[in-house]
């Protein structure tokens, strides 16, 4: 009875240290369960933080951008993103002007590049002739000469033919990267073409270049279109021929970035959004080329 | 195809060719005008002493090698060399490390890992002015997130890029934060390659992690790496955004390579002649390297070709 009423009286007790028990192991089972999952996943976390480090740049500078411009020299943290900064960036046209120059100037240095590339890069897969090799060496110098081994020659001929300043002499210069680049990546599409189905063509009749243009262009499509993509993001990434060859008339947007660097003094928030909006288009169209992106970025390490 | 080509007359083969020709040749046309003319336009203006300043310079053949006389003696060109070499071996490596570490570190199926990959390659990606942006403010004390995080934890920093001891390290970190994806992308796909037998085989022999690294990764992404620092290399003698930006040179003339100096040469001081001898020097290099490049055996390892 006695001991019965002690029981009965160390019941709350004794439940309180089972719930107790039953808490503590199942934390120290979620603990091992967590770190478990660490490690399973270690790499991925790992890779999660490394990620973070290494965008902190970008992400601090699109964040300026979308910061109050009174509030820019603060330490805090918080604040309420606003789009003033766009806002005066476009205010007065000119940046506005320097971004359509810089569309013009690269979906037409585009244009031309594929229009002249894509032929080209088809011949030289398909017929094996003795300079070949020549050529492809030549392709990649061009690929590789640095820009001002360019610039002087451009500059000195751009005055003399009143080309300087001007939107399309930007444009055939920048076909001076452009066009060995469309050759350059054009020819491993056309590789994995197999050629069979042309000579399947040819046999029924077709001429080489109808053949070409019914049978392997639309097999190409995808490479057609991430190689147009790349072409338009080095030319929209250029700075150095905008910088040397244009002054006030044809000035693009990246030129115009820097000009606020150097007249503008230090309006980080303006700058940071002008910075946003040149990189937006590349962010945007890395996401539609993502699958082609590897073999475009590693051109010129790829044998043909 | 050579079956199709011996039922055919040979006219057929002939008017194939024709019709290859006309394809080939305006791209070919194009590219001689754009790219050789100008190469030989800027070999030409290096041998006169052009300066748009005193016109009599402009056809000045007399004494053709003058440009390269005065090169070898310029001090301030003798000195960006060295700062070009110094600079170009300390991105080069420090891409290689970083780029094949990030490449092991992300070499695996889970999605996590498939999408770090393409946020990694966005240094690459962005413009280069807008990397030199990103980096100046990042080197700007009053609005870094280096330097607040460094003043929060009571450490002052002096801004890096003028200060002399720092500066080139400076453009060698931004530099090497925006290059490093091109390794990363290599390897990985050289390691996609990797054949998983050998490091089956020697994992059940007892070998640890480091040394399946050692003697079976390493040795089979070798070639890609070499290949790769070739490129990186060729393609560190074109820095110029990031000095521009960055440091323009200085401070002094600490940051200054030579591709920099003839930029002044050529397009502050109007020195056509001499600012053309430096450009050449320069393509003689990028082409000696590109002509290694292509030398080099690739084949094997390709990472690109076997995907």
């Amino acid at each position: 009875m006695t001991q019965s009423k002690t029981l009965e009286q160390y019941r709350p007790v004794l439940a309180a240290h089972s719930f107790a028990c039953s808490a503590l192991r199942y934390w120290a089972r979620g603990l091992t369960g967590f770190v478990q999952v660490l490690r399973r996943h270690a790499r991925a976390i790992t890779a999660l933080l490394v990620m973070l480090v290494i965008m902190l740049p970008v992400i601090w500078t699109i964040h300026l951008a979308f910061k109050p411009a009174l509030e820019i020299f603060d330490t805090t943290l918080g604040f309420v993103p606003t789009l003033e900064n766009f806002q005066s960036l476009l205010a007065d046209g000119s940046f506005l002007t320097a971004l359509g120059n810089s569309v013009v100037v690269s979906v037409l240095s585009t244009a031309f590049s594929m229009l002249l590339g894509v032929p080209a890069a088809y011949v030289l897969t398909r017929w094996k002739f003795k300079a070949r090799k020549q050529i492809a060496l030549w392709i990649l110098v061009t690929r590789m000469a640095p820009p001002i081994a360019f610039t002087i020659p451009f500059f000195l001929a751009f005055r003399w033919l009143g080309l300087q300043d001007t939107l399309a002499g930007l444009t055939l210069i920048y076909m001076t990267f452009n066009l060995a680049i469309v050759i350059w990546l054009m020819q491993s599409f056309f590789a994995s073409v197999p050629a069979s189905l042309e000579e399947a063509a040819w046999l029924d009749g077709c001429g080489v270049w109808s053949g070409f243009w019914r049978i392997t262009l639309p097999l190409a499509a995808p490479g057609l279109a991430s190689t147009a993509i790349l072409c338009f993001i080095f030319a929209w990434s250029d700075f150095f021929y905008a910088l040397v060859l244009t002054r006030t008339q044809a000035v693009t947007a990246t030129v115009a970035i820097v000009n606020f660097l150097q007249y503008e003094g230090w309006e980080w928030g303006k700058i940071s959004a002008a910075g946003t909006l040149v990189m937006l288009p590349v962010l945007l169209f890395m996401v539609i080329i993502r699958r082609y992106l590897v073999h475009g970025l590693t051109a010129g390490g790829i044998k043909d | 195809m050579r079956a199709n080509a011996s039922c055919k007359p040979v006219s057929w083969e002939q008017s194939r060719n024709r019709s290859f020709m006309l394809g080939l040749l305006p791209a070919l046309a194009v590219l001689l005008v754009i790219t050789l003319a100008p190469a030989v336009a800027l070999f030409v203006t290096s041998l006169t002493p052009l300066s748009l300043v005193n016109p009599a310079t402009s056809f000045n053949f007399s004494d053709p090698l003058v440009n390269f006389r005065q090169l070898m003696q310029d001090e301030r060109f003798l000195g960006s060399a060295i700062t070009q070499c110094k600079l170009s071996l300390l991105t080069v490596a420090m891409q290689l490390t970083a780029g094949t570490g990030l490449a092991l570190l992300l070499n695996g199926k889970s999605s996590v890992l498939q999408y770090a990959r393409s946020v990694f390659l966005i240094p690459m990606l962005i413009p280069p002015v807008v990397v030199a942006l990103i980096w100046k403010i990042i080197y700007s004390p009053d609005i870094s997130p280096m330097h607040r995080l460094l003043e929060f934890s009571g450490l002052t920093l002096e801004a890096l890029t003028t200060n002399p001891h720092t500066a080139l390290w400076a453009i060698a970190v931004a530099d090497t934060w925006q290059w490093f994806p091109f390794t990363l992308l290599m390897i990985l796909a050289s390691l996609h390659m990797l054949p998983a037998d050998p490091v089956e085989a020697a994992r059940m022999d007892g070998a640890s992690r480091l040394q399946v690294l050692r003697y079976i990764v390493l040795p089979h992404i070798r070639p890609v790496l070499v290949v790769c620092g070739l490129f990186r290399l060729i393609d560190s003698f074109k820095a110029f955004p990031l000095i521009y930006i960055l440091t323009d040179g200085g401070p002094g003339n600490v940051t200054e390579v030579s591709n920099y100096y003839g930029f002044t040469q050529a397009f502050n001081f109007s020195y056509w002649g001499y600012g053309s001898a430096i450009a050449v020097l320069i393509l003689a290099g990028v082409f000696i390297l590109s002509l290694i490049v292509t030398q080099f055996p690739r084949n094997s390892h390709d990472p690109i070709k076997n995907t």
